[in-house]
């Protein structure tokens, strides 16, 4: 079966991080973008068609957390997976209060995030899906008028 | 104050008056013992403590002043009170310059002995209460810097394992990514292939030993209030026991809970408490040889609630259970435990105002048990309490060595 590619962001400031792990989800079959911080990542999404956005909430300047509330505002359809590098849990039980899917604590399993990438992308489609359906019943609905 | 409690002695070679003084003494409730000369007096004070001695200045073999010297020289907390023949203050001045407590003229009127005796008698408790402080603020102390050595530990953990924890990233998603590689590669494409699948793979292993332990120095040290709520020991048990229960009945160890209703239900963290619990369970089946048994039970004591762990284990060596809590002590195999399983969890107790004890036998097993109150109040504030009023004392402490 052929799978289709995730398109994913991934945002962090820890430039070798980001080359590694894009590497490996690139070499798993994803296709990922990167950024290195929170106003990279929103110019990214404005550019390219993203399903699922890995955000680092430590970052200098705009910090994870703003440019979730941003990404949330501007693409509400994206996905967004918190990674923390802290082994504190508030910030990214905060995360997902403002619209994150989930959370990973940094250094994060390989499966892990492979199963939270899928998560989060499937909750993508099923929204997209729901969103195709409700306007095809409005459009029915619009042609049964006349 | 009763005048009864003050224990008081006479020296005085004249036996008259000092019987007198005695007797007019008595009739006022004071039991004062006597001796008629200072060598006596000092076997008096060798076989038990005086809280005021009333010293004759003029006696036969060693002079009053000599005595005086003798007692403050031996027993410091003891008052002396000189007694002078008339026209012979200077004796009297310089009795109070070697630690007399003051001097009163023969021929001496009683009340203003009596008198006399009890202000000395206050000021013996008066020391003894300083004392009793000072020691309380020496405790405090070292338990502060204790306190504050631990917080700087804990700091520093936390530092270091945050900046190891995102290289650690680093290593991790290189390794995985070489791995995906070589997966893919054709079988003829590489040599030694095996070999490099196996050096990745220690690389894994050990990046996850170190995620391990960077993990809990952050759980140390993380700065979550303690968030109490009501805490079902018996539910908290129950799933803390289902985590370990595999991995027991791998060594076919039983595992038994004996919970009593009335102390099921306290006010704490649950969360915190199920990660000792869990600690403790883990270090339990470890310990556990196969066919052993665990007992966990949760008890009414006194006030407060016992939660036990007692395995059938081998034992902790006395030489290693003062060392146990001490964070990195661990003997278990290289890369199977962090040595902070303990360490943390005793953090953790003492943060939900219990405390946890150990007892253990060589070969016959060894029995944790964590007591708690009823209503855990946060501990941090009375810490807080604790430290400004050390600080207050400090300064008091200071200021005049600042002038």
């Amino acid at each position: 079966m052929v799978r289709i590619p995730t398109n994913v962001l991934l945002v962090d400031d820890e430039k070798d991080f980001v080359e590694m792990l894009s590497l490996r989800l690139n070499e798993s079959g994803e296709r990922v973008t990167a950024a290195y911080s929170g106003k990279e990542c929103l110019e990214s999404l404005e550019k390219k068609n993203i399903d699922v956005v890995i955000l680092d909430i430590k970052m200098p300047g705009m910090d994870g957390i703003e440019t979730l509330r941003e990404i949330k505002r501007r693409f509400p359809l994206v996905e967004v997976i918190m990674l923390t590098g802290h082994g504190t849990t508030e910030t990214a039980v905060q995360g997902m209060k403002l619209g994150a899917y989930d959370y990973l604590l940094k250094p994060a399993e390989f499966e892990d995030l492979t199963s939270k990438l899928e998560g989060a992308r499937k909750r993508k489609d099923e929204q997209e899906e729901r969103i195709r359906k409700a306007e095809a019943s409005l459009l029915v609905r619009r042609t049964g008028d006349f | 104050m009763k005048t009864g409690e003050i224990r008081l002695l006479l020296v005085d070679d004249e036996d008259e008056f000092r019987k007198t003084i005695a007797n007019r003494l008595t009739k006022r409730g004071l039991h004062p013992e006597q001796a008629r000369t200072g060598e006596e007096g000092l076997a008096i004070l060798a076989r038990k403590p005086v809280d005021v001695v009333v010293l004759d200045m003029k006696m036969p073999g060693m002079n009053g002043i000599q005595v005086l010297q003798l007692i403050k020289n031996k027993y410091p907390k003891t008052e002396v009170i000189l007694l002078t023949g008339h026209a012979s203050t200077l004796d009297g001045v310089e009795g109070i310059k070697l630690g007399a407590f003051d001097y009163l003229m023969k021929p001496v009127e009683l009340e203003h002995l009596l008198g006399k005796i009890r202000q000395a008698h206050e000021k013996v408790l008066r020391e003894e209460e300083k004392a009793r402080e000072t020691e309380f603020r020496l405790k405090i102390e070292q338990q502060m810097v204790s306190c504050e050595r631990l917080a700087s530990l804990g700091t520093l953990a936390a530092g270091v394992a945050h900046e190891i924890n995102n290289p650690l990233a680093i290593v991790k998603e290189a390794t995985g990514w070489m791995k995906l590689l070589l997966a893919k590669q054709e079988p003829t494409g590489m040599t030694r292939k095996e070999d490099f699948e196996k050096a990745l793979g220690k690389i894994e292993s050990s990046v996850e030993r170190i995620r391990r332990i960077t993990h809990q120095l952050l759980g140390f040290v993380r700065k979550e209030e303690p968030a109490p709520s009501e805490v079902d020991l018996e539910a908290l048990l129950e799933e803390a026991v289902a985590m370990v229960v595999r991995e027991a009945s791998h060594k076919e160890i039983q595992i038994s809970q004996r919970v009593d209703p009335a102390a099921k239900k306290i006010w704490s963290d649950p969360y915190q408490l199920r990660q000792v619990l869990l600690n403790l369970l883990t270090n339990a089946v470890f310990a556990t040889d196969r066919d052993g048994k665990i007992e966990v039970a949760v008890e009414t004591r006194g006030e407060e609630v016992a939660l036990s762990v007692k395995d059938t284990g081998k034992g902790i060596p006395r030489e290693n259970l003062e060392r146990i809590f001490e964070p990195f002590f661990s003997t278990k195999p290289p890369g199977q435990g962090t040595g902070l399983g303990l360490f943390v969890s005793r953090g953790i107790v003492e943060k939900l105002c219990g405390r946890i004890e150990v007892k253990s036998k060589l070969g016959e097993g060894s029995s944790f048990c964590v007591t708690l109150p009823r209503h855990c109040e946060i501990r941090q504030h009375l810490e807080d309490d604790d430290r400004l009023r050390l600080l207050d004392k400090i300064k008091d402490i200071a200021k005049p060595i600042v002038q």
